[in-house]
């Protein structure tokens, strides 16, 4: 030990800096700096300093490495209800930081045939949910012999999360669907668990753009006109604009958008493509 | 001026020393040049006027509206150190740019009139400031024509 101290001195001495500090996301290390073996002598016979370059925090300040258990994968999702119908749509890019690792990942998981599930936030958290979710609604239906109901399906959602309430599933969801009485039905989560039936839903990064929109076509808030019932394809024409704005003014949304229409007769799908910047 | 509107949004006593300085620095000119300032001048003297103090700047972001000589609109926004940015169609700044970039990106469309803009104007901000806690409270439009200025004071949720 005190032979690689005496080293350190001696490069420090000699130029002045023991290492260049290298940044990384795993924390900070410090690279030696070579010093000429022909001055060296006793010390660069006693120790190496390249040999233990990442320092751990003993002989130089200390430093805290941090591994962050979560990662955004990006994306936006957005759910309507109607009077007998339900619209959901999400786009279908999968980012990590500035990279585009995929523009072909579905973000929607129909549950049943009357409830689909919209998640963003960081994928893997999210396939994790639906698998959980998966198996339980499989059990549901072998213990009761019917297939759940979309407020059940929201309420076991709402359960699922606050389990991880203290290491949770990074994902914000939106559950849309037909409820028992034929309506449609709209439900928004956070990431753990609170949940709320609401006429409309968005979550992802691209939330910000479509929440306002939507409260002033949706619900018609500020307005003076007339408010009116929807028809369910001019609802999926207005999530088509919604998209292409979220598209255009957020990096993590674009490339296409999967939009799902829910009935009572089942679940149409579409693709609409948006811009691939 | 009656063609030139400045919003200046952020540290309220900044918002104020800005204005005195841009009030200042605007009579200067019209008194040498014996002319009205256009736009484009008056967002690069704020630009600038932002960037002297690069290392401890103004908490504000302001946005410039305007009429130039030839009757053309000029809009421009800035970030708190003057970066500026030039566009024909919207600018937005304060705490609620998301919503409201996503309220003007979809409602926008160019060659709108007067009447029509502040429709759509209005709409954008009262949804997108109904989204924000720290926004509200009403709002002041003002549409900025050939032929003067319309102002008109919006009533929103007071909460």
């Amino acid at each position: 030990m005190a032979s690689l101290m005496s080293a350190q001195q001696a490069v420090k001495a000699r130029n002045g800096q023991f290492a260049l500090p290298v940044h990384s996301s795993e924390g900070s290390a410090g690279i030696p700096v070579a010093f000429d073996a022909a001055a060296a002598g006793p010390s660069s016979a006693a120790a190496d300093p390249r040999s233990d370059h990442i320092d751990h925090g003993v002989t130089q300040a200390p430093y805290e490495r941090r591994f962050s258990p979560y990662e955004f994968n990006g994306g936006t999702t957005l759910a309507i209800s109607g009077p007998d119908y339900a619209v959901v749509a999400a786009d279908t890019r999968l980012s990590s930081g500035y990279e585009i690792l995929s523009r072909n990942v579905t973000k929607l998981h129909p549950l049943t045939d009357k409830c689909v599930l919209g998640s963003a936030g960081c994928k893997t958290d999210i396939d994790q949910l639906r698998s959980v979710l998966d198996i339980k609604m499989k059990v549901y239906e072998h213990n009761h012999r019917k297939p759940m109901s979309t407020p059940s399906v929201a309420q076991m959602l709402g359960n699922t999360l606050y389990y991880k309430r203290f290491f949770p599933y990074y994902s914000f969801n939106v559950l849309a669907g037909i409820d028992s009485e034929g309506k449609g039905a709209v439900y928004s989560y956070d990431a753990i668990g609170s949940f709320e039936r609401t006429p409309f839903s968005a979550s992802g990064s691209g939330q910000s753009f479509l929440i306002p929109l939507m409260d002033n076509v949706i619900s018609h808030k500020n307005r003076n006109d007339e408010k009116r019932q929807l028809p369910s394809d001019e609802v999926v024409e207005i999530v088509k604009d919604a998209f292409v704005t979220a598209g255009e003014r957020d990096i993590y949304t674009g490339d296409a958008v999967e939009i799902m229409v829910i009935t009572k007769d089942g679940i149409k799908t579409e693709t609409f493509k948006l811009k691939a910047d | 001026n009656d063609r030139l509107f400045v919003g200046l949004g952020g540290l309220a006593t900044d918002v104020q020393t800005v204005d005195q300085l841009l009030k200042f620095r605007q009579n200067l000119y019209e008194l040498r040049e014996e002319r009205q300032m256009s736009p484009k001048v008056f967002s690069n003297v704020l630009s600038n006027l932002l960037y002297e103090k690069r290392f401890g700047p103004y908490f504000i972001e302001p946005v410039v509206a305007g009429l130039d000589e030839n009757n053309k609109p000029f809009l421009s926004g800035m970030d708190l150190i003057g970066a500026p940015v030039y566009t024909d169609d919207f600018v937005v700044t304060g705490t609620a740019t998301g919503n409201m970039y996503g309220m003007c990106e979809t409602l926008y469309k160019p060659d709108m009139e007067p009447e029509e803009l502040f429709e759509t104007l209005s709409q954008a901000l009262l949804a997108s400031v109904d989204r924000d806690a720290l926004s509200g409270w009403g709002a002041v439009v003002h549409v900025i024509t050939k032929d003067g200025v319309t102002s008109r004071e919006l009533k929103g949720r007071q909460d």
